[in-house]
């Protein structure tokens, strides 16, 4: 579909995709997030990792502002996807989540038909000309996600009634519908069996070859499977950023060591 | 605490404190057995009442006649023209029904003697000639020809075919003597009168005190359905975006948590405020006029706002957020992922807290008194728009009013009208049930 996007972000290899500069996040006075700066490059995972409450699904909440939906939450500091501030007056978050897609933790198809799930987004955006347009978005969207031959067949039917692990490939095919450019993931397969999440890694790995992944991730051993950058959260604070490889085998914090080692958390 | 433990007892013999706790819940389950056993128990005893009160009401005695409509007397004019028709008033075809009725009787054989010929009219309900009146109005083709015509009996003939007068009541009774009971009674033998089922309650209009034969609920049940028409069409929109702006737009400040206070306030508001409120604003302030489904259709509005209001944003409030954050994830703005996702699922609860809302509004009455719905109305209001500006009745309002009558034959029909309003209501809550099962079937 949009071919020159593409072509043009092979250029954009290794460069950043978006940035975070200085972020503070409060919940009313709960100061959430403190001083958070990263760069997250384009067709790359990175995995954030930190004990609960830390601040990673707050701070990846951050960049597609879906925030925004929780009244007392505020967010400071700049942050930017291909060098435009998002927490600009003049962005709507609505033309920002179609570019950055959201997979949540638990599978939340829309009780509709499968095939209306996937075809939601580019409805809503405007993004297809006819319905074999659509079909055929529906269709990449599917194969992309890994599902397609599950579903092909039964594309009518309702998307609850599908296996947790189908449901949330399924909502990961909605969410790459709208072709975005960043795809966060919220713990993805903390609902899910071995068997789903071994599926879904490999479709994360996949992914890479399109768009900026960014995951949140309670197992070490997925972030380190799946990520080629890490980074490590603490009670609000980014601790460490690096490669996963350095990270998990050679952590300059000692923090980060007492929490891959098991000793916090 | 370390006995238990060690407790050397059988587990087939359940110690002391296990059967203190087994009979605890025996007595719990009891209690709410006896609980709900006192309702049934009420629910039948009112249905039984209210029932053997009232389905006498549907049926009624009839005097069954040919009457000849004859040209020469009903139509002078020879061409069928209703204003020359229209000259002959009730006291004409009064005449006409006496005739008849006098050479039926002659014909049948019946003995009249000692008997008036008011005596024998009286036998049949005072309206009866309009009756016949509107019909031969209605279709001017029956001139000339001999019309089979059921004739209301009269109220006490009716009673006493359904034990309600006896020969003891009418001797002492102004308006029915025993002599005419024994003439109905003979009429009955010979098929001149019959019971049948009485159309004329569910479709008819109201009728004065001394004609209980007559008195119907057709023009109750068209007031009772523009009211609910108007509280449909206003009070749903309103308070479905009340409802859709509070639970999803508005900011939590001190303002909404006051506007939300009042809603549940207002729900607990006597209904009877409504109805001086509806007075003092739309009939004095607004210049509406009285007795109008309008007037009452609005304040019943008001009323079922609350109702609706509360169930909506219930049913809204138990939407999963994990469908607003799917909506929201993929761009969806909130006006679309309320809309597209939310709304659909909030369905069967909005449309099943407006029909309770509905039939909450279709069986009140106080407000409906204080602004003149209470008034005798026999005309039929014209279809709407311009029917809701015209006087009406309400079914609610139609029993009571039947129960101020004096007239003991009023007894039943003010218990047929509730078995009407009942029917209604059993109606309304069906289509919630439906319209729940339908909806969440989708889903």
């Amino acid at each position: 579909m949009n071919d020159m996007r593409i072509v043009e972000r092979t250029v954009d290899t290794n460069q950043a995709k978006m940035t975070a500069r200085d972020v503070q996040v409060y919940y009313g006075d709960n100061h959430a997030l403190k001083d958070v700066s990263v760069d997250i490059l384009d067709k790359t995972v990175t995995a954030f990792i930190g004990p609960s409450g830390c601040g990673k699904s707050t701070f990846l909440r951050c960049l597609n502002r879906m925030n925004d939906t929780i009244p007392i939450c505020r967010v400071t500091g700049e942050i930017t996807l291909d060098g435009q501030n998002i927490q600009d007056k003049r962005v709507d978050p609505v033309q920002l989540r179609a570019k950055v897609g959201m997979v949540f933790q638990k599978p939340n198809p829309f009780p509709k038909s499968i095939y209306d799930n996937v075809a939601y987004g580019p409805k809503i955006h405007g993004q297809t000309r006819n319905k074999a347009e659509l079909d055929e978005v529906v269709e990449q969207s599917l194969r992309k996600a890994a599902i397609w031959n599950e579903v092909k067949d039964r594309l009518q039917a309702p998307g609850t009634g599908l296996s947790g692990g189908q449901q949330q490939r399924l909502c990961i095919a909605r969410a790459i519908a709208t072709s975005p450019e960043v795809l966060l993931m919220d713990e993805p397969c903390s609902a899910l069996d071995p068997i789903a999440t071994a599926q879904v890694e490999e479709l994360i790995d996949e992914l890479r070859s399109q768009f900026s992944v960014v995951i949140v991730t309670h197992s070490m051993q997925q972030a380190a499977r799946v990520s080629q950058k890490t980074a490590f959260f603490h009670l609000g604070n980014l601790v460490e950023y690096g490669e996963t490889g350095q990270i998990f085998t050679n952590p300059k914090d000692p923090r980060t060591e007492s929490y891959i080692t098991g000793r916090i958390g | 605490m370390t006995d238990l433990s060690h407790s050397p007892a059988s587990l087939y013999a359940p110690d002391a404190r296990t059967r203190r706790r087994n009979a605890a819940e025996a007595r719990f389950r009891a209690y709410g057995m006896i609980a709900v056993g006192i309702g049934v128990l009420a629910l039948v005893i009112l249905l039984a009442s209210v029932l053997s009160n009232g389905l006498g009401a549907f049926r009624q005695t009839f005097v069954v006649i040919d009457v000849p409509i004859e040209a020469a007397k009903f139509d002078k004019s020879g061409t069928g023209d209703l204003a020359v028709m229209k000259k002959v008033t009730t006291v004409g075809y009064g005449t006409a029904i006496q005739a008849a009725l006098v050479q039926e009787l002659a014909k049948a054989g019946i003995d009249t003697k000692g008997m008036s010929a008011k005596d024998l009219k009286g036998v049949i309900s005072q309206e009866a000639p309009a009756t016949l009146r509107n019909m031969v109005l209605a279709d001017p083709s029956l001139v000339g020809t001999t019309v089979p015509f059921y004739a209301y009996a009269n109220g006490r003939i009716d009673g006493f075919f359904k034990g309600r007068v006896t020969m003891e009541s009418a001797a002492l009774d102004s308006n029915i003597s025993p002599q005419q009971l024994v003439l109905a009674q003979q009429m009955r033998d010979k098929g001149l009168l019959t019971l049948a089922f009485n159309w004329g309650f569910i479709f008819g209009p109201d009728a004065s005190e001394l004609r209980p034969e007559a008195a119907g609920l057709g023009v109750a049940i068209l007031g009772s359905a523009y009211m609910m028409i108007i509280v449909l069409v206003l009070a749903l929109p309103i308070g479905v975006a009340t409802s859709i702006y509070l639970e999803e737009f508005a900011p939590q400040n001190r303002w909404t948590d006051l506007i939300e206070v009042n809603i549940s306030n207002l729900a607990a508001v006597p209904s009877i405020v409504f109805g001086i409120l509806g007075l003092a604003i739309f009939i004095n302030l607004g210049g509406l006029p009285q007795s109008a489904p309008i007037v009452g259709g609005l304040v019943l509005t008001l009323m079922t706002l609350p109702t609706i209001i509360i169930a909506t944003r219930a049913s809204l409030k138990a939407v999963p957020p994990s469908i607003r954050d799917a909506a929201l994830g993929v761009g969806a703005s909130k006006m679309q992922s309320i809309f597209h996702h939310v709304l659909p699922l909030a369905m069967p609860g909005i449309l099943t807290g407006t029909i309770i809302g509905l039939a909450q509004a279709l069986g009140e009455t106080a407000p409906l008194l204080l602004i003149g719905m209470v008034a005798f109305v026999r005309d039929f209001p014209d279809a709407p728009p311009a029917g809701f500006f015209e006087p009406a009745s309400a079914l609610p309002v139609q029993v009571y009013n039947f129960t101020q009558r004096a007239d003991p034959a009023f007894v039943e029909r003010a218990s047929g009208a509730i078995i009407v309003l009942l029917v209604f209501l059993i109606a309304m809550n069906a289509i919630a049930i439906f319209l729940r099962r339908r909806f969440e079937r989708r889903w």
